[in-house]
C-alpha cells in the first residue's frame, strides 16, 4: 500500500521550494538536492552505486544465500521467552516478515526509531531460520523434518554455550555497516516482546568493488575459500541446497550448518609457505591444488611426486573436505570475523562458517566426520560454535514467512 | 524512486495550482485522481494498550490526490468504543494530546503524516487487548472523499508518549 514514504516527504518539502530532486533511486537523492548539474550527479550515482543495489526478498527461497558474499554480515540467535506460544510465534514473524520487506527495499520500518537511516539497500538480505528447540517448544515436533536435531559432538569441537543454538536465526547481511545496523536494531526491537537475544556474531568479507565477482574469497588464514561450491542458479545449485520435498512448510527452504570455528593463526603463521600449502593441500599464492596450475582445476589425489610421496598428502584439507559422491555436496558461504587482538598479541579471529545443504546427515556428516578423522588443519583451528537451522522457505506478497508451520 | 517522485510531483502540483500557471494533473503520475492514499499505516501497542478499556494511537502518512479539500474528520473501529482525531499540543510545560476540532484539513496534493508526538488517530474504550504482531481494522471518515478502511499491523514504539488532557465536560 506504501505510495510515499516519510522520507519522501521530506524530500517533497525540499522541492517545493526550488531544489531539484535528482534520479537516483535511493536517498543519494538527498545529499543531490542542492545542485542541478548532471556532471555532478553522474558522479553520484558513481559513489553511490553499492547502495542501490539489492536482493529481491519475494520469491521461492529467502534471500541471503543463493548471492555473492556482502561486505558485513551479523548472526543474531534468539531464544523464545517462556510465554511465546504458537500464536505469538505466528504475530512475530509477521512483524518479521513486514520489517524484512521494507528494509530490504532500502526502506524504514513501520514505527522506526531512525526512519533517516534507511538510506537505500545496499545488498540488505535477512534470513530466517528455526532450530529443533523452536518446533519442541511451541509443540510442532509433528512437524520436523527427518534427522532434524543439533550436531553430534565432534572430538575437534570446543564449542561455547554463548556461540551455540538459538531458537531463531536472523541472518543480516549488507554491503554497508550502518544499513546493516540499522536493520539489527530494527529487527531485534521487534522481536523484544517474543524472543531474547542470544548472540550477535559480527563478521564481514571483502568490501564491494575489492574483489571481481565471482572471485571466491580468502579467509584470514590466506587460503582461497569456497572454491568447490555449486555454482550460483544451476541445477547442481538447486539439487544441493533447495528442498523440494518433505514437509510442506519446508518446500523451497534449506538445512543450514552454522560453525564458528576459530582460527589459532600465531601458530599457524609460524609454519612456513611450503607447510601451510601441505596442510591446504594448495597453493596459496592462486589457490591451485597441488600439483595444478588454477584454482578451478580438478585436484589429482593420485599423483605422486619424484619420491612417491603423494602431492596432496594424506592429511590434507582438501583431501579430507573432498566429496567423492555426488550426493554428498554443500553449499558454503563464510564470513571471517574478527575480535581484535589480545594484550598477549593474539589476534582473535575467525570464520562463522555457514552451511547450506537439503539434509545435514547426508550431506554434510560425512564430510565433517572425514574432517574430525584426519585433517591436519584442526591442529590451528577449532570450532567453538555449532547450531542447526531450518531455513524457511521465501514469500510471495502478502504472506508470512513460516506461514505453513503456523497453519 | 517512484515514492520520492511522486511526491516531489505533490509538491510542484501544489506550488503549480499557486501560481496558477499550469494543470497540476499534467505534471503527476497519478492513475486515481479521486483518491486518498493512506501509507506505512500502523497502531501502537503500549501498557495502555494491551487491556480491555485501553486506547491506543494509529499513525499513517495520508495523501490527498483528490481536487478539493479533504478534512479527515473522524473514524470507526470494530476493536474501539471511540475513534477521535487528536493532536499533540503543549499544556503546562509538558508535551499533552487532544482532541483536533474539526479534524484535520488535507489541501490536493498534500501529505499529512501522523506520527507519535504529532497528530494521530485515537482509539478508545479498546474492546479487547492489542498485542505486538495484531492486525486491527479501522476506517477514516474524510469529508470530501470516500472513507477508507485498513487493516494495519501493531507494532511497539518507545516514541510519543504523552499525557492525555480529557476533554472539559
Amino acid at each position: 500500500m506504501a505510495k510515499v514514504s516519510r522520507r519522501g516527504f521530506l524530500f517533497g518539502g525540499a522541492a517545493a521550494t526550488g531544489a531539484i530532486v535528482a534520479s537516483p533511486l535511493s536517498a543519494a537523492a538527498g545529499f543531490a538536492a542542492g545542485s542541478s548539474d548532471a556532471a555532478t550527479k553522474a558522479q553520484l550515482a558513481g559513489e553511490t552505486a553499492v547502495l542501490d543495489r539489492r536482493a529481491e526478498f519475494y520469491g521461492e527461497h529467502q534471500n541471503g544465500i543463493e548471492l555473492e558474499l556482502q561486505a558485513c554480515t551479523s548472526f543474531v540467535g534468539l531464544t523464545l521467552l517462556p510465554e511465546t506460544d504458537l500464536a505469538a510465534a505466528k504475530r512475530w514473524f509477521s512483524l518479521l516478515t513486514d520489517d524484512i520487506s521494507r528494509l530490504t527495499k532500502g526502506e524504514p520500518i513501520l514505527a522506526d526509531a531512525t526512519p533517516q537511516l534507511a538510506i537505500g539497500p545496499a545488498g540488505l538480505t535477512v534470513t530466517v531460520g528455526i532450530s529443533p528447540e523452536f518446533l519442541n517448544k511451541l509443540g510442532l515436533s509433528r512437524k520436523a523434518p527427518p534427522n532434524f536435531r543439533q550436531l553430534p559432538s565432534f572430538s575437534i569441537d570446543k564449542l561455547r554455550e554463548e556461540f551455540s543454538g538459538g531458537d531463531v536465526l536472523l541472518h543480516v547481511s549488507a554491503d554497508d555497516p550502518v544499513v546493516l545496523s540499522h536493520a539489527v536494531r530494527s529487527l531485534t526491537r521487534d522481536s523484544a516482546a517474543f524472543a531474547s537475544v542470544k548472540y550477535t556474531q559480527q563478521g564481514f568479507a571483502n568490501a564491494q568493488g575489492v574483489v571481481p565477482k565471482g572471485v571466491r574469497q580468502r579467509n584470514l588464514m590466506g587460503q582461497v575459500d569456497g572454491t568447490a561450491n555449486p555454482e550460483f542458479g544451476t541445477e547442481d545449485f538447486r539439487q544441493t541446497v533447495w528442498i523440494d520435498s518433505g514437509p510442506d512448510w519446508l518446500v523451497g527452504g534449506t538445512m543450514m550448518v552454522f560453525r564458528r570455528i576459530a582460527m589459532k593463526l600465531n601458530t599457524w603463521d609460524a609454519l612456513g609457505r611450503v607447510e601451510k600449502e601441505q596442510v591446504i593441500g594448495r597453493d596459496l599464492k592462486v589457490g591451485a591444488p597441488l600439483g595444478k596450475a588454477n584454482e578451478l582445476d580438478r585436484p589429482d589425489f593420485e599423483a605422486t611426486d619424484a619420491n612417491g610421496m603423494l602431492v596432496i598428502p594424506e592429511f590434507a584439507h582438501i583431501r579430507r573436505a573432498h566429496v567423492p559422491a555426488a550426493g554428498e555436496r554443500i553449499f558454503r558461504r563464510p564470513f571471517n570475523y574478527d575480535q581484535g587482538v589480545t594484550s598477549e598479541g593474539v589476534p582473535n579471529v575467525g570464520l562463522l562458517w555457514a552451511a547450506y545443504q537439503r539434509d545435514i546427515e547426508s550431506q554434510f556428516l560425512p564430510i565433517q566426520r572425514r574432517l574430525e578423522q584426519f585433517d591436519l588443519l584442526n591442529v590451528w583451528t577449532s570450532p567453538i560454535g555449532s547450531a542447526v537451522f531450518a531455513i524457511l522457505p521465501g514469500v510471495a506478497e502478502g504472506q508470512i514467512l513460516g506461514e505453513k508451520l503456523f497453519a | 524512486m517512484k515514492k520520492t517522485v511522486l511526491a516531489f510531483a505533490g509538491a510542484i502540483a501544489l506550488v503549480a495550482a499557486l501560481s496558477g500557471c499550469t494543470n497540476a494533473a499534467s505534471i503527476g503520475t497519478d492513475a486515481h485522481p479521486e483518491e486518498m492514499h493512506v501509507d506505512n499505516a500502523w497502531v501502537r501497542v503500549s501498557e495502555f494498550s494491551d487491556h480491555a478499556g485501553g486506547m491506543t494511537g494509529v499513525f499513517a502518512e495520508i495523501e490527498n490526490h483528490t481536487n478539493g479539500d479533504v478534512t479527515l474528520v473522524g473514524g470507526s473501529a470494530e476493536i474501539a468504543g471511540m475513534v477521535e482525531i487528536h493532536e499533540v499540543v503543549m499544556a503546562d510545560g509538558a508535551m499533552a494530546m487532544q482532541k483536533k476540532d474539526g479534524g484535520i484539513v488535507i489541501k490536493p496534493g498534500e501529505i499529512v503524516a501522523l506520527e507519535p508526538g504529532g497528530l494521530h488517530v485515537m482509539l478508545m474504550g479498546l474492546k479487547q487487548p492489542i498485542l505486538e504482531g495484531d492486525e486491527i481494522t479501522l476506517t477514516l471518515d474524510f469529508d470530501g472523499a470516500e472513507d477508507m478502511t485498513l487493516t494495519v499491523p501493531a507494532k511497539a514504539s518507545f516514541a510519543g508518549d504523552e499525557t492525555y488532557v480529557p476533554e472539559e465536560k
